[in-house]
């Protein structure tokens, strides 16, 4: 079995294992309420970590996220109490300047062959603050965070039935990316630029203009997330997202798409994603602390990629063992 | 037909459980921006101290850590644990609306502290923030004989009750005394740390700077800091809001002139009594938010023997 169906085989069993604890410490875990909480917990970060998903698979790293949160619920509040536009115009136009951002990240990590930890950390700062300069005041001048009152808008914070709208967002979305990657050609260009961008370029894929398009996409992600989250608290906030990075991240590597690039997928993403929601549900259910949560996420990260890297090393060391077997076999029956 | 024992065993535990839960006891949840200040915390001894005597009552608190977000996710939580009252610290008035209104609509009270949301619910304790912010700026008005330059360090952009105390504060500038000049207005996000790194640009700023107004104490005794390792604490009259155990007791010692003192306890203790007035059936639920204001009061070197020390806090 590939490290990755193992891994996978072990994080699915762990996620139904803490399941099964927290329904029985604490009975309201297992209803219906909370398990669609937690599923649209989990599909707002979920949503994101598909775009981020991509960015390590071409072993980048895109930092933007959080601010490309907070800057699209900005340009949607503004439209919101400035204009009588519909929904179905400035949520379209919102989504693409989280695309805009994207292809600003991607054109100075390609054109200019910057770093992509500086260029996102960057784009970081200077959106943070546009979105605290283009946030909607009142007479005086303060802040003042819109309550939304755009019903279209709203409905997406809705439910059908009983799952959230962001629920199926998220599964669709997982669904569709999962399939590019793996079934077009353009999915494939994906891994070939993280693997080894040398040989994928002499082998006439456009390097840059995939990589641009991948940051693209995260920043669509990003920006699809935040509407649903305001959306959602029916306000936005100049300081949304700003610090869910870690949640993202956190997600994507237990999903195992690890940092250097290559490999991975969304499957192991929605895992991760599940599994991140789990813990903060959980966390909450047994009464701990919440400060508790930033430290068990971050220990959930070092003891995945540890694991992964012992059992990396493990099996490359069995398959060497292997061929130099096989080798000694062919010496002995010549 | 193992396995069907198995289920009955197993909806039978589960029934067991959700039966234990629900053996009457009251469960009401308190859910502040942070824990880790004074007032939250004062708040909470008050609420604790009135819930004490009640049998059948079991009390949690949850830390929102400042991000509306996460405040938003721990509503959710309270309401899918069947709390049956919660008591709201909103880090945004707009933004706990949608939380507020679900709860509500499950039919749990939800008492918010300081800051309303943006749809009727239960009821509001409040210190009236505007009101007090006025007080502060009448009395900084006399002290400076309506002549000279003052500064505000802010709350962060957004944050109801700041604001709120910054707009009494400005409005009785305006009203009554139009020579004083506010020289500078930056946001030290309640914060102590930010506030001397604010108040250190401030006096560099302005050879005269004859007042300042934090609007809360936190940022007061940061500005008082500053100004002290500066030399020229003398020169300036500094407030601060809330009125926590260590501001007054600057104020005792002539550091600090003066803060907005509100009764954190009796506060806490209010909102609890609320929640079990509804809970009880003693008291109806409007169609309108109730509205219950905790007066402030100016505590100054004059005044602030006032406090007995089991107010402080």
């Amino acid at each position: 079995m590939s490290v990755s169906a193992i891994r996978r085989l072990i994080l699915t069993g762990l996620l139904i294992a803490i399941g099964i604890a927290l329904s029985i410490a604490n009975p309201t875990f297992l209803t219906m309420d909370n398990l669609m909480t937690l599923l649209q917990e989990a599909s707002l970060t979920g949503i994101v970590a598909i775009g981020f998903t991509l960015i390590l698979i071409t072993a980048g790293i895109d930092m933007s996220i959080g601010a490309v949160i907070a800057i699209t619920s900005m340009i949607c509040v503004n439209f919101i109490s400035h204009t009588q536009l519909p929904a179905y115009i400035y949520i379209p136009i919102a989504l693409a300047g989280g695309c805009a951002i994207g292809a600003i990240n991607g054109f100075f990590i390609t054109y200019f062959k910057l770093p992509e930890f500086i260029v996102t950390l960057a784009t970081r700062g200077i959106l943070a603050g546009l979105a605290l300069i283009i946030a909607v005041k009142d007479e005086q001048g303060f802040v003042q965070n819109v309550f939304i009152e755009d019903e279209v808008f709203l409905s997406l914070g809705e439910t059908v039935g009983p799952v959230y709208i962001v629920t199926i967002v998220f599964i669709v979305l997982a669904i569709a990316t999962q399939f590019f990657m793996k079934r077009t050609r353009a999915g494939t260009n994906i891994y070939a630029a993280g693997a080894n961008p040398t040989a994928a370029r002499l082998s006439g894929i456009n390097v840059d203009r995939t990589l641009i398009g991948t940051y693209m996409f995260s920043g669509f992600c990003a920006a699809l997330a935040s509407i649903f989250l305001a959306a959602r608290m029916m306000t936005a906030m100049p300081e949304f997202g700003i610090g869910s990075e870690l949640d993202v991240i956190a997600s994507v590597v237990i999903g195992g798409t690890p940092f250097t690039g290559g490999v991975g997928d969304i499957w192991g993403t929605i895992i991760g994603t599940l599994f991140i929601a789990l813990i903060k549900n959980g966390i909450l259910k047994l009464g701990l602390s919440p400060y508790i949560q930033p430290i068990v996420i971050g220990g959930i990260i070092i003891v995945t990629v540890v694991l992964d890297v012992w059992y990396k090393h493990h099996a490359e060391k069995k398959a060497t063992l292997a061929a130099r077997r096989k080798a000694m076999q062919k010496e002995v029956a010549a | 037909m193992a396995k069907a024992k198995w289920m009955v065993t197993a909806a039978a535990l589960f029934g067991l459980a959700c039966g234990a839960a629900s053996a009457q006891t009251v469960k009401i949840g308190y859910l502040p921006s942070t824990v880790g200040q004074a007032l939250t915390q004062a708040w909470k001894t008050g609420i604790e101290n009135t819930l004490k005597g009640q049998q059948n009552v079991s009390f949690q608190a949850l830390d929102a850590q400042m991000k509306a977000e996460i405040q938003v996710t721990m509503m959710d939580d309270f309401i899918n644990q069947g709390y049956n009252a919660i008591i709201l610290q909103p880090i945004d008035a707009a933004a706990l609306t949608a939380s507020v209104k679900k709860a509500e609509g499950k039919g749990i009270p939800v008492i918010t502290l300081n800051t309303d949301t943006k749809l009727p619910h239960a009821a509001v304790v409040t210190m009236d923030d505007e009101g007090a912010g006025y007080m502060v700026g009448q009395e900084i008005g006399k002290a400076l004989n309506g002549k000279g330059n003052v500064a505000i360090l802010q709350s962060p952009p957004g944050a109801q009750a700041g604001v709120e105390r910054e707009k009494g504060f400005r409005a009785a500038m305006a009203k009554l005394y139009p020579d004083i000049k506010i020289v500078g207005a930056q946001n030290a996000a309640w914060n102590k740390d930010k506030a001397i790194e604010i108040m250190n640009s401030f006096l560099q700023v302005n050879k005269q700077l004859d007042a300042v107004f934090a609007v809360n104490d936190n940022m007061a005794e940061g500005a008082m800091i500053a100004a002290e390792s500066a030399g020229r604490l003398g020169q300036i009259k500094i407030w601060g809001f809330n009125g926590q155990k260590s501001t007054l007791a600057l104020i005792e010692q002539g550091k600090i002139t003066g803060t907005a003192y509100t009764n954190a306890y009796d506060q806490g203790a209010t909102a609890a009594k609320v929640a079990l007035d509804l809970l009880s059936g003693a008291k109806k639920k409007g169609s309108k938010t109730e509205v219950i204001t905790v007066p402030p009061f100016a505590a100054t070197k004059d005044t602030v023997a006032q406090i007995k020390p089991e107010q402080r806090w």
